[in-house]
């Protein structure tokens, strides 16, 4: 079944008019008990005493923001970007800098990262989107190794160094506040930024944006004779994951009170790609739940071993081969089949 | 005036020469990754990591007392099996399914990061330094040139010229270059086209692992000495042209003298920039390169 691989799962083809109307589809209720487990899992972490495995959950919800963005890209529109941690680290060295030069507000890192973002995002769309498939991927990739190279011999920005003593902040909602410093509220507040993009991005695919997005993906050059710009959409949604990966990006020195060009780096554009392939490709979800899984990986196997990429390899392997939609897609396979779903499909 | 013959022979040759010696290797790599897409349309991002398995069998064999000589013939010929098992195990899985340049893309990185931890599990993160098989230098024009550099330069483009004759002037490199234009056509008229797949992509890896053995005595061997390494090749495949092989050895000779004659008036830190910067303008002005694609005359 060729025409089955990197597919939408989230298609109302599949469900069906009457069930999207009736109820979430099968993958927004996956999205909700994650959200339930990762509830719990603060809880427990909270009630222990346990700031470093929050910490690393929180950078695991960053680091899903970074391969939500690849999943718009890859999963949706079919387009593969090996370059996004450029908009990631862009996001990051932003943040930072507004964080230690200029004022320790978030609000006014995360919109300099939107607006950065999204400016980079329309220079790097307009040059990316010259071009198709393989000769895509290529060039974003050439892309951020400039940039990546640029900064990394910059040394106003740190150079190899990167920035350091970016302070920890408060962040206020009107009377209420929270600190960066307290790791379960930090958490708190970046599942809430997680679940809130997924909301909305997901809402987005369903909406005709999406829709056109996928007919892009399924055959570009039928879609002009529907009387569509492919060019404008595939600018607008590279704007769009380039916004989203700033964004994910800019809590990152929150965090860790650091930025380094590794964050733009090949590893950090490739493990997004790694990360979105194994926890299920056009999902949205599964970036999330991958990322998690992945970084949950690293630190038991990193535990006792040092040589994690061998088992982060095979498990990327297998999934490229048998699990075209990764662990999500296995999972709502599974649960499609017991409630019936699967049978709807001609 | 006898200043600038001075900057000529002291400071411009010198460094063309090394970029030169650097271009050959660099063209090596490039002409396994090219021959790689132009046949299969896999962009092979485990390439630099087969790279690095040839420095370090190099590496071993030597140990066990093989000589310099017999390793150019013998892990050319060991890196063969691995290539073509990777062909056969994990590229012809996926190769029939619609997003295949995306998946093989996706399974060669995979497989490389798996290569590079292997290496790093066998035989530790540290750098090694084989020894030089050919010492000493000769002077060339008032310049001295160490000698193995001056072999490297000669035997590469040998090999290069061999290259092109087995896939142009060949039976053999006439059924690649038939698979690559047409491959149900070329499989009517009796090219058993999976064994030149797999034939193709285990000679890429062949050559990947020579040019391992032929740089572990300039460059050190380490495991993630492919990286760097790499991303020039791809530059260099990319600017002339994904699947050419004149592109590769042109692009690869012209990109390895920028880098090499930069390197003289700016930082050489920036050239890396310089050069994904001119495979950036390349990929947005003429994806296809300077010369077209194998088989596509």
């Amino acid at each position: 079944m060729p025409e089955a691989t990197l597919r939408t799962l989230s298609d109302p083809g599949r469900a069906g008019p009457v069930s999207r109307l009736s109820r979430l589809a099968p993958v927004h209720w996956l999205a909700l008990a994650f959200l339930a487990v990762a509830l719990g899992f603060a809880a427990v972490a909270w009630a222990t005493g346990n700031g470093f495995y929050l910490r690393l959950a929180t950078e695991a919800l960053i680091f899903a923001g970074l391969a939500m963005s690849v999943d718009l890209l890859l999963g949706y529109t079919g387009l593969l970007s090996l370059g996004q941690a450029l908009y990631f680290g862009l996001g990051a060295y932003v943040s930072a800098l507004v964080l230690r030069d200029v004022a320790p507000s978030f609000w006014l890192a995360m919109a300099a990262a939107l607006l950065a973002g999204g400016v980079a995002g329309l220079i790097g769309g307009v040059i990316a989107n010259r071009v198709k498939g393989v000769y895509f991927a290529l060039i974003t990739f050439g892309l951020a190794q400039v940039a990546a190279k640029t900064v990394y011999n910059t040394r106003a920005l740190g150079a190899s160094d990167g920035l350091i003593g970016i302070p920890q902040i408060s962040i206020g909602f009107g009377p209420l506040s929270l600190d960066t410093a307290d790791p379960l509220s930090f958490f708190l507040l970046v599942l809430a930024l997680t679940v809130a993009a997924y909301a909305g991005l997901a809402y987005l695919m369903d909406a005709p944006f999406g829709r056109t997005l996928a007919a892009i993906r399924a055959n570009e050059k039928r879609v002009p004779f529907l009387g569509f710009n492919a060019w404008r959409y595939k600018l607008a949604v590279y704007v769009l994951a380039a916004c989203v990966a700033a964004l994910a990006g800019a809590l990152y020195p929150m965090l860790r009170g650091f930025v380094s060009p590794e964050l733009m780096f090949f590893e950090t554009s490739g493990n997004a790609v790694i990360t979105v392939i194994v926890g299920g490709v056009g999902t949205l979800v599964g970036p999330v739940v991958g990322s998690l899984l992945l970084t949950a990986l690293r630190s038991v196997v990193g535990s006792w071993t040092e040589h994690h990429l061998i088992v982060v390899g095979v498990i990327f392997m297998l999934s490229v081969i048998f699990l075209r939609k990764g662990l999500v897609g296995a999972l709502l396979a599974r649960l499609g089949r017991r409630t019936g779903q699967g049978r709807t499909t001609p | 005036m006898a200043d600038l013959i001075d900057y000529l022979q002291f400071v411009l040759a010198p460094q063309a020469l090394n970029g030169l010696s650097l271009g050959v290797a660099v063209v090596l790599m490039a002409l396994g990754l090219t021959i790689i897409f132009g046949l299969l349309d896999v962009i092979n991002m485990a390439h630099g990591e087969f790279y690095a398995i040839g420095a370090f069998l190099a590496l071993t064999l030597a140990g066990l007392g093989v000589g310099f000589w017999a390793l150019l013939v013998l892990v050319p010929l060991l890196m063969l099996p691995i290539g073509w098992l990777a062909e056969r195990w994990l590229i012809a899985r996926v190769f029939h399914s619609r997003d295949r340049h995306i998946l093989t893309l996706l399974l060669t990185f995979g497989l490389g990061m798996i290569m590079e931890d292997l290496l790093k599990l066998v035989y530790g993160p540290n750098t090694h330094r084989p020894e030089n098989p050919i010492e000493g230098g000769t002077e060339i024009l008032g310049m001295f040139l160490p000698n193995y550099r001056l072999f490297l330069i000669g035997f590469g483009l040998a090999l290069i010229a061999a290259v092109w004759v087995v896939v142009f002037r060949t039976g053999l490199g006439a059924m690649v270059r038939a698979a690559a234009f047409d491959k149900d056509m070329a499989s009517s008229l009796g090219v058993p086209v999976r064994r030149v797949y797999a034939g193709t992509f285990a000679f890429g890896v062949a050559l990947a692992g020579l040019s391992g053995v032929l740089l572990a005595p300039i460059y050190s061997v380490f495991p993630t000495m492919g990286r760097d390494f790499i991303l020039m090749a791809f530059t260099v495949v990319i600017v002339g042209g994904m699947g050419s092989i004149q592109g590769a050895v042109v692009a690869g000779l012209l990109l390895t003298q920028v880098q090499a004659l930069s390197s003289l008036y700016i930082s050489p830190v920036w050239s890396d920039p310089l050069v994904f910067g001119i495979m950036v303008l390349v990929l947005m002005v003429r994806p296809q390169g300077l010369f077209g694609r194998l088989g596509h005359a």
